[in-house]
C-alpha cells in the first residue's frame, strides 16, 4: 500500500494533518459527506462494525445471498413462463408476489435470527466474549450490536429482493399497501425472533446445553416461518381480503406494533442482564420495562373497551395480565436479595423514593411485592372501568358484577399462589442454593398440583362422571374461574375464602421482605467521585441533588 | 509516582463447591514493577487473575486495581487494565488491523486517538507487516503479539499476562520478554505468570509462589531464598588432600551433605555470609589447599522445587 493510499485508510496511521490534505483536493461537497460519514462511523456501536465486516466476508451470507438472488432470479423466470401468456393482460402480481415472499422469508425468519443466536453463542465458545466484557462496552451494548448486525442483513436481503417486488407491483393485482404491510411486519417478526435467539444464546454456557438449545430454536424458527408463510401467502392471495380500510384494523396493528417493539426490548434487556457483570443490577431494568409492558397493556385494553364496549375484553384483559403476572412473579422470586455495593450506591435515598423505587431492587420480596402492587394496580384500573360502564350505561352493560368476580378471584389466585410459592422457596433456600429455573418449576408445580390435586380426589370420591363443582375445587383455579365467568359461583364462600387466604399469604410474605426494604444507600467511596471528576468535569454535580429521590443536600 | 500500590490482593478466595481454588491471597504490586506469578497447574493463578480483571468474583475478599475495587468499581477498573488470557480468542475472517481496530472502538477511542493508537501498537508489537493479513494465517508467536497489541491498545496502566511465552520459540520467547521489560520501563505495572521460570526471573522485579490456591512466598527471589531456604550450597575446589578436607568439613555441624567431585567438594552449609567467610578462613588455617571457594547460586527452579510440593487438589 503505498503512502497515500495509507493515509485514505481509515485505519491510517500517519500524521492526520496528511490525511486532512488528501481530503482537502477533494470537492468541499465530497468532503462534507465524508466528513459526516467518518463522524457517523466513529459514533456506530463496534460490535455492529465488527460484525458487518465479519458478517459480509462469511461464507454463510456470501451463500445465502447468492442462493437468494438466484432464488429470485429463477422465480421471475418460473414465474413469468407459468403466467404466460395471461401475463401481457391479466394482472399476475400476487402470484408472483408469493413466491418473492417465500423466498424472503427463509434468510429473515430463519437465517438471520439463527446467526443472531450463533453469533452470541460463539462469542461465548470461542472465549472472545471475555475479552468484550472487559473492554468499555456494556452488556447491552454488545446485545444491541448483534442485533444492529441482524438487522444491517435483514436489510440488505430485503435489498436485494427489491427490484422483484417492485417488479410484481408493474404486474398489477397487488396494492402497495399489502406490499408494504407484509414487508413490515417481516421485518419486525425477523426482529423479534432475532431478539429470541440472542436471549437463548445467553441461557446456558454448557457445550451440550447449547446444541440442544440451538436444535430447539432451528426447529421453533422453522415452524415459525411455516405458519408465517402459510399465513401471508393466504393474505396476498386472498382477494377479498379489504380489512386495511377498516380503522379498527390499524388500531390493532399498531396495538400488536407496540407490543412487539416492547418485547423485543425486553428480550434485549433480559440477554444483556444475562451476560452483565455479577454484581450488575440485573433486575431493575427488567420491572421497568414489565411495568411499561402492564401499561400498554392496561392502556391499549382500556382503550379498546371504551371503543368497542365489550365486556369480554375486560375478561381477556384480566386472564392475559394474570399469566403473565404469573409467569413474571415466578422469575422474579429466583432472583436472590444481595445487592453489591455499587448497586447500594444507587439505592433512593429519600422516604418517598424508598417507598415508590425499593420494588426496583433485585429480590424475591421485592420481586413479589411489585408483582402484587402491579395486579392491584390492574384490579383497580379495571374495577373502575368496569364500575363506570355498569352505571354510565355501556351498550353491553348487564347490570351483572360477575367480571368483578372474575377479576378479583383471578388476581387473588395469582397473589396466593405465587405468595406459597416464595414460602417455599425461603424454605428450600435453608436447605442449599435455588436458582430462578427452580423457583420458576416449583411454582409451576404448585399450579398444576392446585389443579390436580381436587381434581383426582373428587373423582376418586365421586367418580368421574358425576363430578360437579364443588367446595373441594376451591384450589382449581382453572375450574373456579370458570364458573365465576359464567356466574355459577353461587355462594360467596369460595372467593371470600381465596381472598381471606391470599391476604394472610401476602401478609407473611411481607414480614420475610423486610430484609430486603431495610437496605440503604452506601456512600460512594471519594477514590470513585474524584475519578468521576476526572473523568466528566462537565457534570460536577457536588452540593446537588441527584435525583428527586436522594435526601436534600445539608449545607 | 505514587506510593498506593496499583495491584492490591486482599485475602482473595475463590471456591467452587468445595475446592479452595483461591484461599487467602494477599500481595500488592507496585508502579513499574513486574510481578512473577508462578505455580503448577491448578495452583489459583489463572482464576486469581481472572478476578484481577473482572472476569469473576471473589468468593470472599476484594482486589483493587489503582484503588479501584474489581467488585465494585470494574468498569474504572478496565479502563486501567489489559488483560491477555492464556488463550487467543480470535474471530473468523477478519485481519490483523481490524482486529485491533475493534478493540480499540470497545475502548471507546475515536478518530485520530484510534488511529495513533493503532500505529503505536502495531510498531511496539512489530506487526506493521502483517496489518492485513487475516488473524488465522498468524504464527504462534505473531498471535502473542496481537494478543499483546489488543490488551495494551488502550494504553492501561496495568498489564495481566497469562501465561505469555507459552509455546513460543526461543527467539520470540526474548522477543517477549523484551517488550515486558520495556512496557515495565514505561511505567506500566505488569503482572505476569509462566511456567518457564528461567524467563520470569530474568524479567520480574519479584514473584509470587502459590500452589493449592494459596501464596507460599512473596518477594525477590534472593528474598524467598533467604526467607525459606536456611542453608546454601558451597562448592570449594581442594589441591590435595581431599579425602582429609572432607573428613575435617564432615565433623563440622554446620555442615551437611558433603560429596566429593575429584577435587571437588560440595556442601550445604547453614549460616550467613560472614560464617561462611569465618569457615573459608578456618579452611585455610587447618592447611587445605583451597583453590576455590564459592556459593552456587540457586536459580528461581531451585527456590519454586524447594517451596512447593507439587500437590493438586
Amino acid at each position: 500500500m503505498s503512502a497515500t493510499d495509507a493515509s485514505a485508510s481509515p485505519f491510517a496511521t500517519g500524521d492526520p494533518s496528511k490525511i486532512d490534505a488528501g481530503v482537502a483536493l477533494k470537492h468541499p461537497v465530497w468532503q462534507a459527506i465524508e466528513t459526516a460519514i467518518e463522524r457517523g462511523g466513529e459514533r456506530l456501536n463496534p460490535i455492529l462494525v465488527k460484525e458487518a465486516r465479519q458478517a459480509l466476508k462469511s461464507k454463510q451470507f456470501v451463500v445465502t445471498f447468492t442462493l437468494l438472488l438466484l432464488a429470485g432470479w429463477v422465480w421471475s423466470m418460473l414465474g413469468v413462463a407459468l403466467l404466460s401468456p395471461g401475463v401481457y393482460y391479466a394482472p399476475g402480481g400476487r402470484f408472483m408476489l408469493s413466491g418473492y415472499f417465500i423466498i424472503l422469508t427463509i434468510p429473515v425468519l430463519v437465517i438471520v435470527p439463527f446467526s443472531a443466536f450463533r453469533s452470541l453463542a460463539a462469542e461465548r465458545e470461542d472465549g472472545t466474549f471475555e475479552l468484550l466484557s472487559i473492554t468499555a462496552l456494556s452488556s447491552r451494548q454488545i446485545v444491541t450490536g448483534k442485533l444492529g448486525s441482524a438487522m444491517l442483513q435483514m436489510l440488505v436481503y430485503y435489498s436485494a429482493l427489491a427490484p422483484c417486488i417492485a417488479f410484481t407491483y408493474l404486474l398489477r393485482g397487488i396494492d402497495i399497501v399489502t406490499i408494504v404491510f407484509l414487508l413490515f411486519w417481516t421485518l419486525v417478526a425477523s426482529v423479534l425472533l432475532s431478539t429470541i435467539g440472542l436471549v437463548v444464546a445467553t441461557v446456558t454456557r454448557a457445550r451440550h446445553w447449547q446444541v440442544l438449545l440451538s436444535v430447539l430454536l432451528l426447529v421453533m424458527l422453522c415452524i415459525v416461518t411455516l405458519i408465517w408463510t402459510m399465513s401471508f401467502v393466504s393474505l396476498i392471495t386472498d382477494t377479498q381480503a379489504t380489512a386495511f380500510d377498516d380503522v379498527d384494523f390499524w388500531l390493532a396493528m399498531a396495538a400488536i406494533v407496540t407490543f412487539c417493539i416492547s418485547h423485543a426490548v425486553m428480550f434485549v434487556l433480559i440477554a444483556a442482564a444475562q451476560i452483565s457483570f455479577a454484581s450488575d443490577n440485573r433486575s431493575t431494568k427488567l420491572r421497568v420495562m414489565l411495568l411499561v409492558q402492564q401499561t400498554l397493556w392496561l392502556g391499549w385494553m382500556m382503550f379498546f373497551w371504551i371503543r368497542f364496549e365489550e365486556e369480554a375484553i375486560l375478561y381477556v384483559l384480566v386472564s392475559v395480565a394474570a399469566v403473565y403476572w404469573t409467569l413474571a412473579g415466578a422469575c422474579l422470586m429466583g432472583e436472590a436479595a444481595i445487592l453489591s455495593p455499587r448497586v447500594k450506591r444507587s439505592l433512593p435515598q429519600s422516604f418517598l423514593g424508598r417507598m415508590c423505587f425499593t420494588w426496583f431492587n433485585p429480590g424475591s420480596g421485592t420481586g413479589y411485592t411489585f408483582t402484587v402492587a402491579n395486579l392491584l394496580t390492574l384490579v383497580i384500573v379495571t374495577v373502575a372501568a368496569g364500575v363506570t360502564a355498569e352505571l354510565g350505561g355501556f351498550a353491553a352493560a348487564r347490570g351483572n358484577f360477575d367480571w368483578l368476580v372474575f377479576v378479583t378471584l383471578a388476581v387473588a389466585y395469582v397473589v396466593l399462589y405465587l405468595g406459597i410459592g416464595r414460602l417455599v422457596v425461603l424454605l428450600l433456600r435453608q436447605l442449599g442454593r435455588v436458582t430462578m429455573l427452580l423457583t420458576f418449576l416449583v411454582n409451576l408445580f404448585l399450579a398444576v398440583i392446585g389443579v390436580a390435586m381436587p381434581l383426582f380426589f373428587q373423582a376418586w370420591l365421586e367418580g368421574y362422571s358425576r363430578i360437579s363443582y364443588s367446595i373441594v375445587q376451591m384450589t382449581n383455579w382453572a375450574w373456579t374461574l370458570e364458573e365465576a365467568a359464567d356466574g355459577n359461583l353461587l355462594s360467596f364462600s369460595v372467593p371470600i375464602i381465596i381472598y381471606c387466604s391470599a391476604g394472610v399469604v401476602f401478609l407473611l410474605n411481607l414480614l420475610f421482605t423486610i430484609y430486603e426494604v431495610e437496605q440503604v444507600r452506601l456512600v460512594t467511596p471519594e477514590r470513585v467521585l474524584r475519578d468521576e471528576h476526572e473523568l466528566h468535569p462537565q457534570n460536577d454535580d457536588s452540593g446537588r441533588r441527584a435525583s428527586p429521590w436522594d435526601e436534600p443536600m445539608v449545607t | 509516582m505514587s506510593d498506593r500500590p496499583v495491584i492490591d490482593m486482599r485475602r482473595l478466595h475463590r471456591f467452587f463447591g468445595s475446592t479452595r481454588a483461591v484461599n487467602d491471597i494477599s500481595f500488592e504490586v507496585m508502579q513499574g514493577e513486574v510481578f512473577g506469578y508462578i505455580g503448577p497447574n491448578g495452583a489459583g493463578k489463572t482464576t486469581s487473575m481472572r478476578i484481577l480483571a473482572t472476569l469473576d468474583i471473589p468468593t470472599y475478599g476484594d482486589a483493587l486495581v489503582d484503588g479501584f475495587s474489581v467488585i465494585n468499581d470494574p468498569d474504572r477498573v478496565r479502563r486501567r487494565l489489559g488483560f491477555m488470557p492464556d488463550y487467543f480468542g480470535t474471530y473468523a475472517d477478519v485481519n490483523c488491523r481490524e482486529y485491533l481496530d475493534f478493540f480499540a472502538r470497545a475502548y471507546g477511542l475515536r478518530g485520530n486517538d484510534r488511529r495513533r493508537a493503532l500505529g503505536h501498537v502495531m510498531g511496539f508489537t512489530k506487526l506493521d507487516g502483517l496489518a492485513e493479513k487475516p488473524i488465522r494465517g498468524l504464527s504462534k508467536g505473531m498471535k502473542q503479539r496481537l494478543c499483546l497489541g489488543r490488551a495494551m491498545i488502550h494504553d492501561p496502566s496495568v498489564l495481566i499476562l497469562d501465561e505469555p511465552a507459552a509455546g513460543l520459540d526461543p527467539r520470540a520467547r526474548i522477543e517477549l520478554r523484551q517488550m515486558i521489560r520495556e512496557l515495565a520501563d514505561k511505567g506500566k505495572t505488569i503482572l505476569v505468570s509462566s511456567h518457564i521460570l528461567t524467563e520470569l526471573a530474568e524479567m520480574c522485579d519479584r514473584v509470587g509462589i502459590i500452589e493449592r490456591g494459596e501464596l507460599l512466598a512473596v518477594g525477590t527471589v534472593a528474598e524467598i531464598q533467604r526467607g525459606q531456604i536456611t542453608h546454601c550450597q558451597i562448592k570449594a575446589r581442594i589441591i590435595e588432600n581431599v579425602p582429609a578436607a572432607a573428613a575435617w568439613l564432615g565433623e563440622r555441624s554446620d555442615i551437611e551433605n558433603i560429596r566429593v567431585d575429584g577435587q571437588l567438594i560440595r556442601f550445604s552449609h547453614v549460616g550467613e555470609t560472614g560464617e561462611q567467610a569465618k569457615l573459608l578462613r578456618e579452611m585455610i588455617l587447618a592447611e587445605f589447599a583451597v583453590a576455590e571457594f564459592g556459593i552456587e547460586q540457586r536459580s528461581l527452579e531451585d527456590v519454586f522445587m524447594h517451596v512447593t510440593r507439587g500437590v493438586v487438589q
